[in-house]
């Protein structure tokens, strides 16, 4: 298991090889190898969300997938996503709504709800309620959350055109 | 190592030393405690393309293993006709893990929580397993009655890989409920779960599934109470018989999320719940 | 203590009030702000560290030589590598290394500095301990008996070292029994109110444990300079009480420490003592000679950071017929754990509960904190007032129903006014608690509702509806629990009109850094934009006790505010000086100097025209803070707050008798904040401490068996998620308090303390079944409903 494997795949819009072991995570990947420290360590078992990263479009947890699985795939951290029209509109609302308090799940929150919005344009609070239901927040309530993420679906970055 | 074929996969597991990844969900967190021990080969099949996609042809509906939990969300035939599959997706730990977790991966984890597991005994689904030999592949078709041997063992051999789940069509007057019970809708392990199907013919139920998951060291399908069920209209006498029986047929244990006490009382009260619902619906 | 101050309720401020985004939001929300996780110091190792494998044992030996010859480990350590060691915690009952015996699950046994987390945890592995079992205590009760054994039998700590002082070593002396500490209050006469009362209850409440979970683990990053002069990147939320100590623990100068706190991943009081994994990771520093970073994993965090106090408490209270309360007679027992930490200091909070919350004449508290082989409980967001207002508000509902009154007019019957002095001593001078009371249920339609539910609790629907109202006090002008609190400010204006505020105050996400901010560019007439708040450096920044008790918004707001006030004295006399204009006739305004309506000068250009003058000089003020409250005295009487805060929150719930399943509907609070300085940070602290209750009422229990803790995860430790959360109506009583900063109140950890109280009223209402036990998990309640759960005991040793 010493043998690492070369990976060849797109982050953050910018395509990259590197080389892994096999069994490390993407999370470890992207912190320790790449210093994207946007996406972090929260529990390590793929429950509460803090590591979220979009693989091809779609949100995983990034503790519980193998960095070697990347290979091939477009790979989204929240550094990539806040440098996006829809990631600084969904920052925004985030601040102006109260929805950041430490902020250490913060990111993994914005990473979900950014693809939450797309593929749920128009969604009501419960159904938001539902698409961060694995995202844990110790600070806020959720509720500030949940209205950030409603507001920022009607910025006019995920109006038309936007797709998971 | 990342095949691209079917029998590519099937030829390297047959080698041995092999750990097979799909979605990651369970392998990864269960090696890093130390639950169980990668092989030196990680084989990704993510790119086999027999083990996607979701179809339906004569009478029954193939899903591949590879199929994501979140796929058969989306499918507007597994929601139309596999309604307690579907509705079993949408209780599955979080989008984050629906988005990487597959079918076949939770069948092969064979908890006896898993999710997908009780709905698919309920569907009287099958298991297709793939295993090479010289020149070629060997296909076995196993009942998913028969699959699990005990918590996070089945009857799969170690060179076969499971390729898909094939459940029969449901006919005219089936009928069918989901229960996970939990305080939250869908990130919790729980400490029941209840899937039920029959065949609504005239006021009678016939052909009586109830599956269960988390209470005895596999999911399984509770028989005795079934035959209670089976040609009767579901009335309060005899849900009450069924109840008694299947509390009888279950062997739970008293761990951190409730007692084996706790899981007998919650698996009548449901039952009764679900059955009501039948009644009325 | 002089006539309060009156507070004007609304100056037409700018800032104040408003709904003001936080500073630290926007680099938080686009992944940039750096944890202490995220840190990378050139040259870092990284350490981690053995634990015990036993509950309670002597260790015979440790072997570590495997360890050591591992490739890439640089040291492994165990208390003989540090025989200079001290011990650490409330009681310094606690040797960071263990010597010769470990007395929980958690303890630490050796430690290993490493290129790599994966190598030292390799070589953790290859570490031989040889135990030799002793009995095990995990039960409080038991812990009390006569002949029990021992947990801190022997002395233990420093022998003797070169690093340490004249006066070194210091080791804790030993207890000659499990009590590691009492309380004990009275006033009055409890056999008198006794005597007077026409009804008396008494019932056993048992609270049980549960952890902080913040999201970011717990780390430390330690190095040491040449010099021998330590720098430690923190998540402390008492940094100069942490220089001091760890100043002791090396025998150093404590001028010799710099802590630097980065943004940390959560604290609600989880990060108020030492805990060894910090003096541990300066060990490793100390000896490799080089920096130090240990970072827990979740498992770790669940098993080695602090819990909640779990109490065990008798209560009995009496009243007369015409709902006055008579008396209230308490004893407690605590699980102190195997160590002392804040935990066992939280009677100091309960008490006033018990005895000021409403009017008691006769009152009786008692609180043994004992010795056990569990889990060690420390601080934790309402620091006992969670548990004491549970026992106190269910007799309060126990209470108004034998005599036949509504639990809102039985408690606005005994609730506290304003001007009162409670028999403790506490003087409520700004005091919203009968406006709370009133409001909440009154927005919420309590009594119709009530009575409603009461009605239906026999209805053939399997799923009941139940509401439930509980109030709570609270401390709200920062807690003497030191002998002095307050908070130094040092505010410096450049020649732009840029304002560098450098408070003492930690930002530790409740958003002090913004409140502090407001309140300073409001009295200077300057947009948010024009200040920077510099909070995290013990080299800058001067002295604050630190961030718990709800203090910093009064405590360090006060003093922002007099930084402020004396750097505007000193612009608007120099204005004078130039103008001829009476400095009282001058303002500042919007980024001017005005008189009036007129505009003197633009501030920044008025400032740089300062270098040109006679005297010269840039604006720099300092200010300190220390509200002059009554201390209390020896036997507890007297004041610990400049402030005191109210609320209540009326909880509605919907039982599943079936399942047990106990669902939080909706919350209805009315809070007494004396006034809101920041309307969506205050909104975000009530909304984040109303769901930190329902997890403490509903989902969160850490189980504890036999010293073991069963789900040291987030799979089956349950937060709340975001599905799960109640409507929340929440109405300011603002009150101005004439200590408070423009009239404030801390709030922190007001919204967390009523809720469990309320939802056991509620499930009551609901279900016509009391139960005095947390939490109120689905079975849990079921089994209370069906009669088989057994009622807390209380049969503790005299």
């Amino acid at each position: 298991m010493s043998a690492r494997v070369e990976i060849d795949f797109t982050l953050n819009g910018v395509r990259r090889k590197v080389e892994v072991p096999p069994a490390m995570s993407a999370l470890a990947m992207l912190r320790d190898l790449l210093g994207l420290t946007g996406t972090k360590y929260g529990c390590g078992e793929g429950e509460c969300g803090a590591c979220t990263i979009r693989v091809d479009g779609r949100t995983v947890n990034s503790c519980l997938m193998f960095a070697a699985d990347c290979d091939g795939r477009d790979v989204l951290t929240i550094e990539g996503l806040a440098a996006s029209a829809q990631g600084e509109a969904l920052a925004r609302s985030f601040v102006e709504h109260g929805a950041v308090q430490c902020g250490f799940c913060t990111p993994g929150i914005v990473v979900q709800a950014s693809q939450f919005i797309a593929r749920h344009p128009g969604a009501s609070e419960a159904e938001i309620k539902r698409g961060i239901e694995g995202n844990l927040c110790r600070c806020t309530g959720y509720r500030k959350i949940v209205e950030a993420i409603a507001n920022a679906g009607s910025d006019s970055t995920f109006q038309g055109g936007a797709h998971g | 190592m990342a095949p691209r074929s079917l029998e590519a996969a099937a030829a390297l597991l047959r080698g041995g030393g092999v750990t097979v990844v799909a979605g990651g969900t369970d392998v990864m967190p269960q090696s890093r405690s130390g639950k169980i021990r990668l092989a030196p080969v990680l084989m990704s099949v993510r790119r086999v393309p027999e083990l996607k996609g979701i179809s339906g042809s004569d009478g029954t509906v193939r899903i591949g293993a590879l199929v994501t939990i979140s796929e058969l969300l989306e499918s507007a035939l597994v929601r139309a006709e596999l309604a307690v599959l579907w509705q079993a997706c949408d209780h599955f730990a979080s989008d984050q893990i629906r988005n990487a977790a597959t079918i076949g991966g939770n069948v092969c984890n064979a908890s006896p929580a898993g999710d997908t597991l009780v709905p698919l005994l309920a569907l009287e689904a099958r298991v297709v397993l793939a295993g090479a030999r010289d020149g070629g592949l060997d296909t076995r078709r196993v009942p998913i009655a028969g699959f699990f041997s005990g918590p996070g063992r089945t009857v799969r051999a170690p060179h076969e890989l499971v390729t898909a789940l094939e459940i029969p069509l449901p006919g005219p007057g089936f009928v069918s409920a989901f229960c996970k019970f939990g305080t939250r809708p869908a990130l919790d392990i729980p400490a029941v779960s209840i899937g039920f199907a029959a065949v609504r013919e005239e006021g009678v139920l016939r052909n009586v599934r109830i599956a269960l998951g988390a209470v005895a060291p596999t999911p399984l399908r509770a028989v005795g109470a079934e035959g209670i069920l089976e040609g009767k209209p579901p009335d309060p006498d005899t849900v009450e018989a069924a109840v008694r029986v299947v509390q009888e047929e279950i062997r739970p244990i008293s761990d951190v999320r409730a007692s084996d006490w706790y899981r007998r009382e919650l698996v009548g009260n449901l039952l009764r719940r679900m059955l009501a619902h039948v009644r009325e619906g | 203590m002089a006539e309060a101050r009156k507070v004007e309720s609304d100056p037409g401020f700018s800032l104040l009030g408003k709904r003001i985004p936080k500073l630290d939001a926007p680099d938080k929300a686009s992944g940039n702000t750096r944890y202490i996780h995220d840190l990378e110091v050139p040259g870092a190792l990284h350490a981690k560290i053995l634990r015990s494998s036993e509950v309670h044992a002597r260790i015979r030996s440790i072997e570590t030589g495997a360890a050591r010859a591992l490739p890439g480990v640089h040291a492994v350590i165990t208390a003989a590598d540090v025989p200079w060691q001290r011990p650490i915690g409330v009681a310094k009952d606690h040797l960071p290394l263990k010597t010769d015996r470990v007395r929980s699950l958690r303890d630490e046994i050796a430690a290993v500095a490493a290129d790599t987390e994966e190598i030292a945890e390799a070589a953790l592995k290859l570490i031989r301990v040889e135990y030799e079992p002793l009995p095990v205590i995990t039960d409080a009760v038991e812990a009390l008996r006569p002949g029990a054994p021992l947990i801190h039998p022997e002395p233990h700590g420093a022998n003797g070292s070169p690093h340490l002082k004249p006066g070194a070593p210091v080791a804790f002396a030993g207890k000659a029994d499990n009590v590691a500490m009492t309380f004990e209050y009275a006033q009055g006469d409890i056999a008198q109110g006794e005597a007077g009362s026409d009804v008396v209850i008494e019932d056993v409440f048992r609270l049980h444990y549960v952890t902080h979970c913040c999201m970011g683990v717990s780390g430390v990053i330690a190095a040491f300079d040449p010099g021998g002069n330590l720098l430690l990147h923190s998540n402390t939320q008492v940094p100069f009480l942490h220089k001091r100590e760890f100043a002791e623990l090396l025998g150093i100068d404590p001028a010799r420490i710099r802590i630097i706190q980065p943004p940390i991943g959560g604290g609600f009081g989880s990060k108020l003592d030492i805990y060894p994994f910090e003096p541990i990771a300066i060990f490793l520093a100390r000896i490799t000679k080089r920096p130090v970073k240990l970072v827990f994993t979740r498992e770790e965090e669940f098993l080695a950071s602090p819990t909640r106090q779990p109490v065990l408490m008798k209560l009995r209270s009496g009243c007369r017929k015409d709902g006055t309360l008579t008396f209230r007679e308490v004893e407690t027992l605590h699980d102190n754990g195997a160590y002392t930490s804040w935990g066992a200091t939280t009677p100091f909070v309960m008490m006033q509960t018990i005895s000021s919350l409403y009017r008691v004449p006769h009152c009786k508290y008692r609180t043994r904190a004992v010795y056990t082989n569990n889990p060690y409980a420390g601080s934790f967001r309402g620091y006992g007032n969670l548990q004491a207002t549970f026992a106190v508000e269910a007799h309060m509902d126990k209470l108004a129903e034998a005599v036949g009154m509504d639990g809102l007019a039985f408690r606005l019957k005994n609730a506290q006014e304003p001007g009162e002095v409670s028999p403790q001593g506490m003087h409520f001078r700004s005091c919203g608690f009968k406006q709370c009371l009133a409001t909440a249920a009154e927005r919420s339609d309590f009594l119709r509702k009530q009575a409603a539910n009461r009605a239906r609790q026999g209805d053939p629907d399997p799923v009941k509806r139940g509401v439930g109202i509980a109030s709570m006090l609270h401390v709200g002008g920062g807690a003497k629990i030191y002998p002095s609190d307050g908070c130094g400010t040092i505010l410096k204006i450049d020649d732009f009109a840029h304002v560098t505020l450098m408070t003492g105050a930690s930002e530790i996400g409740q958003g002090s850094e913004t409140v502090l901010a407001q309140l300073v560019c409001e009295e200077l007439g300057l947009p948010l934009s024009a200040v920077t708040v510099v909070n995290n450096d013990t080299d800058i920044t001067p002295w604050d006790v630190g961030v718990h008790a709800s203090r910093t918004t009064f405590i360090a707001g006060n003093s922002a505010i007099g930084a402020a006030r004396k750097a505007k004295d000193k612009i608007l006399s120099a204005v004078s000086a130039r103008t001829g204009a009476p400095a009282e006739a001058l303002a500042l305004k919007d980024g001017f100097i005005v008189r009036g309506e007129e505009k003197l000068f633009e501030l920044g250009k008025f400032l740089r025209s300062l270098h040109f003058s006679e005297k010269a000089e840039l604006v720099m003020t300092t200010h300190y803070y220390e509200p002059p409250s009554h201390h209390q005295d020896r036997q507890f009487r007297g004041d610990v707050s400049a402030a005191y805060a109210w609320a209540t929150q009326v909880c509605e719930v919907e039982v599943d008798t079936q399942t047990g399943i106990v669902r939080l509907l909706k919350v209805t609070g009315a809070h007494d904040v004396g006034r809101v300085l920041n309307r969506l940070g205050i909104e975000g602290q009530i909304e984040g401490g109303i769901v930190m209750g329902q997890g403490y009422a509903i989902t969160e229990n850490l189980v504890v068996e036999n010293g073991v803790v069963k789900n040291p995860n987030f799979r089956d430790y349950k937060l709340v998620t975001a599905p799960e959360i109640p409507e929340m109506d929440v109405t300011f009583i603002e009150t101005m308090d004439g200590e408070g900063p423009q009239g404030a109140k801390g709030v922190g950890e007001a919204p967390a303390i009523c809720i469990a109280a309320a939802v056991a009223n509620a499930i009551a209402n609901a279900t016509g079944v009391r139960i005095t036990a947390l939490p109120f998990t689905p079975e849990r309640v079921y089994r209370a409903l069906k009669g088989k759960l057994p009622s807390p005991e209380w049969n503790v040793p005299a």
